[in-house]
């Protein structure tokens, strides 16, 4: 297979020459910006004592990071679903897929360049944007008057912070290639970008039903990817149990599976996604006006 | 008229077939393209032209048969074949948010080995230096379709690929778009064009192929095929004994009587022969002249249907 930094680099000029991906950025960064300042700092200056302490937890670093990963992993899969379909999906009704493979790249080849330029772009975008949130708290801490420090209890050192930057990426993996998938096979950005974002919430809402019924049918839930995210995601919250994040989910650490177990589910369905994406492609007939919507 | 005189075959389909359930597209197709020249891909709409050339650029999978690429089959060894082959295929492919010269950026990265020099000398070969930096979706549809030739040369490919590649461009245009492609030819290359533009393809090809239905009904040289049309028309002082006199020739095709002249199916040079035949028999010409042959007229006799 030829990939090479060319290729790469030609596919890096193509997505970064688009609105979109600067739109979804500036998203991202509101989106950060929301949970600093607004669920964060303003909540916390108010008087209503039952949440001051989560709107600190929201705002005032180490806390803060997982907050901010939390967050992260869920509307990025988002964003970045949004950000892979639009750019696959326009290859198609632009014809330019066409002229790709008919200049000798195979279909392989410009899968996984397509795939690797999107993971760049993407992974730019997030850690910008998670860089931004470091900035957000930090003036915010700033201005609350508040010590800055890493110092906390239970509070992770720089490689364990590193660690729970890659679960998060990891986290947000299944959702940007259930994206990918659905993009190559049905060549429509509103296919892609609908289809993902029905994945995402109907989940959600699938697995608390699963869950609420209990017995064999909690079992199943367990083989969701939305389960098994929250476990690896539950894994940055160690020392943090009394986060705002995880009382939302419902679910204490012991009612998670282990971490690795979840980590290996999640990666079949990242292969399977995979697979299903690169059989399709190469199997297809590219006619002319094949396009996408 | 079934098989094109050449030393070697560059581009060759073998049985080439493609159904869509029960609808036949392609059938048993046996094209033969000879290195170094200019072969017309010629066909009535729907007959199969651009299902063809999507299977001998691997963007369709045939349902039978295969194609040879300088003699390699493209099944097995398809990218190999496509890198000495460049492309314009029917309805355009840009990114239309980058430049010209971003575009070609693009495609020179996966045909590698194309430097930024060669872009900038194929856009200035198609007429495009001087836009070079401007958004593709400022483009007129010529500027379009000329961009789409200097993504094709790019990588100075030994085989063009060519659907319906003077779409859009205006009679100037199309003109120098035609004598780009002699120059080509001319300089060792080989062009495979499909168009419905049957005047041009005379001026422009040395060889024809003609598909109907998904069949290949005739192929040969453009020359050949010109020539199974000739005809003389003269005004004889006696058109019934004229007429008599040349049907007994065995070298004359037909003779019909047209609008007070006489139309005779006979080759050109052989002119002088028949007007001493005539004589010989006291039936004197008043006017002999060659009848125009075009491929358009070949065209419509073996297909049956307008140019178009």
């Amino acid at each position: 297979m030829r990939i090479n930094a060319g290729l790469l680099s030609a596919e890096l000029l193509k997505v970064r020459k688009r609105w979109l991906v600067y739109i979804l950025l500036a998203v991202l960064i509101g989106g950060a910006a929301v949970q600093i300042w607004l669920l964060g700092y303003v909540s916390w200056r108010t008087d209503d004592v039952e949440y001051r302490a989560d709107a600190l937890r929201s705002f005032v670093l180490p806390y803060a990071l997982p907050a901010l990963l939390e967050t992260g992993q869920s509307w990025g899969s988002v964003i970045v679903g949004i950000l892979i379909s639009s750019a696959v999906a326009t290859e198609y009704s632009w014809g330019t897929v066409r002229q790709a493979v008919l200049r000798g790249q195979t279909r392989a080849e410009y899968l996984t360049v397509k795939l690797l330029g999107l993971t760049l772009i993407s992974t730019a975008m997030l850690l910008l944007t998670l860089a931004a949130g470091i900035l957000f708290s930090l003036m915010a801490t700033s201005i609350a008057g508040l010590p800055i420090t890493f110092d906390a209890p239970g509070g992770p050192n720089a490689f364990e912070a590193i660690i729970m930057v890659l679960r998060t990426g990891y986290c947000i993996l299944p959702y940007a290639l259930m994206a990918f998938c659905l993009t190559v096979v049905g060549r429509s950005t509103a296919l892609g970008v609908a289809g993902t974002l029905m994945f995402v919430f109907g989940e959600a809402i699938i697995m608390g039903i699963l869950l609420g019924i209990g017995g064999v049918w909690a079992d199943i839930a367990a083989f969701l990817p939305a389960h098994n995210v929250n476990a690896i995601m539950a894994a940055n919250r160690i020392g943090y149990f009394n986060s705002p994040a995880m009382r939302d989910i419902g679910l204490s650490a012991s009612e998670l599976p282990d971490p690795w177990v979840a980590a290996l589910l999640i990666g079949v369905y990242c292969v399977g996604l995979l697979a299903l994406a690169y059989a399709v492609f190469q199997k297809r007939d590219m006619t002319a006006g094949a396009g996408a919507s | 008229m079934t098989s094109v005189q050449s030393t070697e075959v560059v581009l060759r389909t073998v049985g080439l077939a493609k159904n869509y359930g029960r609808f036949s597209a392609v059938k048993d197709l046996a094209l033969e393209v000879p290195r170094g020249r200019v072969y017309g891909f010629l066909g009535p709409n729907g007959a199969g032209k651009s299902t063809t050339i999507a299977m001998v650029l691997g963007l369709i999978a045939p349902t039978e048969g295969h194609v040879e690429v300088f003699g390699l089959d493209t099944r097995e060894h398809l990218a190999e074949a496509l890198y000495r082959t460049g492309a314009i295929l029917e309805g355009q492919a840009y990114y239309p948010l980058l430049s010209a010269y971003d575009n070609l950026r693009v495609w020179a990265a996966i045909n590698g080995n194309v430097t930024m020099q060669r872009i900038d000398e194929v856009l200035e070969l198609v007429g495009l230096g001087g836009r070079k930096n401007d958004k593709v979706n400022t483009f007129s549809q010529g500027m379009k379709q000329r961009l789409g030739l200097a993504g094709a040369l790019l990588h100075d490919p030994e085989l063009l690929v060519l659907d319906e590649p003077t779409n859009g461009l205006d009679p100037a245009g199309i003109r120098e778009f035609r004598e780009l492609i002699r120059q080509l030819a001319a300089a060792g290359k080989t062009v495979f064009v499909s168009s419905h533009l049957l005047g041009e393809v005379q001026l422009m090809c040395d060889d024809v192929g003609i598909v109907k239905n998904g069949l290949l009904i005739t192929q040969g040289s453009v020359a050949d095929m010109l020539r199974q049309g000739e005809a003389l028309e003269m005004r004889v002082t006696d058109a019934t004994r004229a007429i008599e006199v040349l049907q007994a020739i065995d070298w004359v095709r037909g003779v019909t009587p047209s609008e007070g002249h006489l139309v005779v199916e006979a080759p050109l040079e052989r002119a002088a022969e028949l007007s001493k035949a005539l004589a010989d028999n006291q039936v004197y010409l008043s006017e002999l002249r060659p009848r125009d042959s075009s491929l358009e007229d070949f065209f419509l006799e073996v297909t049956g249907e307008d140019a178009d």
